[in-house]
């Protein structure tokens, strides 16, 4: 349930991001918003359920954006990877350094992904320019608090039965039996 | 016997005093009958009257006055008041409706216009086109295309070019049965052949992800102007000869190299790109039939 939730919770933010948040296809100011739950899958989630949100969300983005497929995949992947190592394994795991973490982290991966797309396919992709790039990764900062917030209440809501199975549950009768 | 008589004395006293009384008030009202009547002037009674009520008129007129315009002063304004947030509400919410319909209407006069001028393109270019709407853009910061509502199922094909009513927009890039993706001309991966409509010279014509191309290839001997106009120059078979594309914006000539450095400035305003045509290319068509069986 909470990974189903989490795929409708990208896609509707994957769909946001190419339609309303993008008002012309040169608009720099669009957030990346899957990023932040990319982060989000990688603190909070556990990675069985994370990969089942994953898959089709970079499935999505490649269709609808870019024209180098896999390329979604890479960048997801290697982010969600490197945010749960460190999150894990090094001692930045406090609450306060995890949102400067998915800036930072945005800005490295896409830097990454670039130099490696750039590599085996050359004259496919725009100049790289660091200033948008880096406000991007400040715009993806800044959402990821509100986003973490979003996520958190879904996933509390996805705790919740939506029928309440266990009421039609079969009781034994043994609460009323008599003693002989 | 005494006290009958005493009671019987006191009595005709009494009598006696009402009579003479009423004889005297009925003089005194004979006297100012004949008086009034006679002489039609105000006596001293009637001013005396007059002294005496005048200021309870006065009074009476002045608080009923002061009354009336409390009434009119605050009663009626705070009704009127009433009245007037309730017009008010609904002035508001007419105007509101009016609003609405207003930018109704200019919406659909704006579209109106821009599916006239595309009508009029379409028949220049006298070739089968279909007519698709964007429906999304690429959000990432390193390509550039969009999505449209038309695909194969339209008779769309990959590599068809896409136009808006001011010129080249891209080529078909990928295509499903009811979508296709666009790859913009200002992507870095986008290559269009073009010809300076003025000088006749060819070159290719190169997005840069921003909202310029740029033209490669245009030899140094050959003469380029500021505001020549770019168009399609229909080598490839892809794009049809002749559709505009830019005008060139900056020649920047260095020392070295063969070629010219030229900035084109697209026809086509990629920030208000809505409504496309896809034109049907015969030769691609001609091509897929030719292809292995």
């Amino acid at each position: 349930m909470i990974a189903f939730n989490f795929i409708l919770v990208g896609l509707l933010l994957v769909i946001m991001q190419t339609t309303v948040c993008m008002p012309s296809p040169v608009w720099l100011l669009t957030p990346d918003c899957y990023y932040v739950l990319v982060a989000y899958l990688a603190y909070r989630l556990d990675l069985m359920r994370s990969l089942i949100v994953l898959f089709p969300l970079v499935c999505i983005l490649d269709v609808l954006s870019g024209t180098v497929l896999g390329m979604y995949a890479i960048l997801c992947f290697s982010a969600y990877f490197l945010i749960r190592f460190i999150s894990r394994k090094l001692p930045v795991n406090e609450s306060l350094y995890q949102i400067p973490l998915v800036g930072v982290s945005y800005l490295l991966i896409s830097w990454g992904v670039y130099l490696f797309i750039r590599f085996i396919e050359p004259e496919v992709l725009v100049s790289w320019s660091w200033w948008k790039m880096g406000t991007r990764a400040m715009l993806v900062a800044a959402l990821a608090y509100p986003l973490f917030y979003v996520f958190d209440l879904v996933q509390k809501y996805s705790h919740r039965s939506l029928f309440p199975w266990s009421r039609l549950r079969l009781r034994t009768d043994n609460r009323r039996r008599r003693k002989a | 016997m005494r006290n009958k008589i005493t009671r019987k004395r006191s009595s005709r006293v009494g009598l006696f005093r009402v009579v003479i009384l009423a004889g005297l008030l009925l003089t005194l009202a004979f006297i100012f009958l004949v008086s009034t009547l006679g002489s039609q002037k105000f006596g001293s009674f009637h001013k005396l009257v007059l002294e005496v009520v005048a200021p309870l008129q006065k009074v009476v007129t002045s608080g009923s006055s002061y009354v009336s315009t409390f009434k009119s002063e605050y009663l009626d304004i705070l009704q009127d008041t009433l009245k007037l947030r309730e017009e008010n509400k609904r002035l508001v919410q007419q105007l509101q409706e009016n609003e609405a319909i207003l930018n109704k209407s200019r919406e659909a006069l704006a579209t109106n216009a821009s599916l006239r001028k595309l009508l009029e393109f379409k028949s220049r270019v006298g070739q089968p086109v279909i007519a698709a709407t964007i429906i999304g853009k690429d959000p990432s910061a390193w390509f550039r295309s969009v999505i449209i509502d038309q695909g194969s199922n339209s008779g769309i094909m990959k590599g068809n070019p896409v136009v808006s009513s001011d010129g080249v927009v891209g080529q078909i890039f990928t295509l499903s049965p009811n979508y296709s993706k666009v790859l913009l001309a200002i992507a870095p991966s986008s290559a269009i052949d073009v010809l300076l409509q003025k000088s006749r010279v060819r070159g290719i014509l190169k997005g840069t992800g921003t909202l310029t191309y740029r033209l490669e290839y245009i030899l140094k001997t050959a003469e380029v102007e500021e505001g020549e106009h770019v168009v399609t120059a229909g080598y490839g078979g892809v794009f049809p000869t002749g559709l505009p594309v830019g005008v060139v914006s900056k020649i920047i000539k260095k020392p070295r190299g063969m070629f010219h450095e030229i900035e084109v400035t697209p026809s086509v305003d990629y920030q208000t790109l809505e409504n496309l045509l896809i034109i049907e290319q015969q030769n691609l068509t001609e091509l897929k039939h030719m292809g292995p069986r």
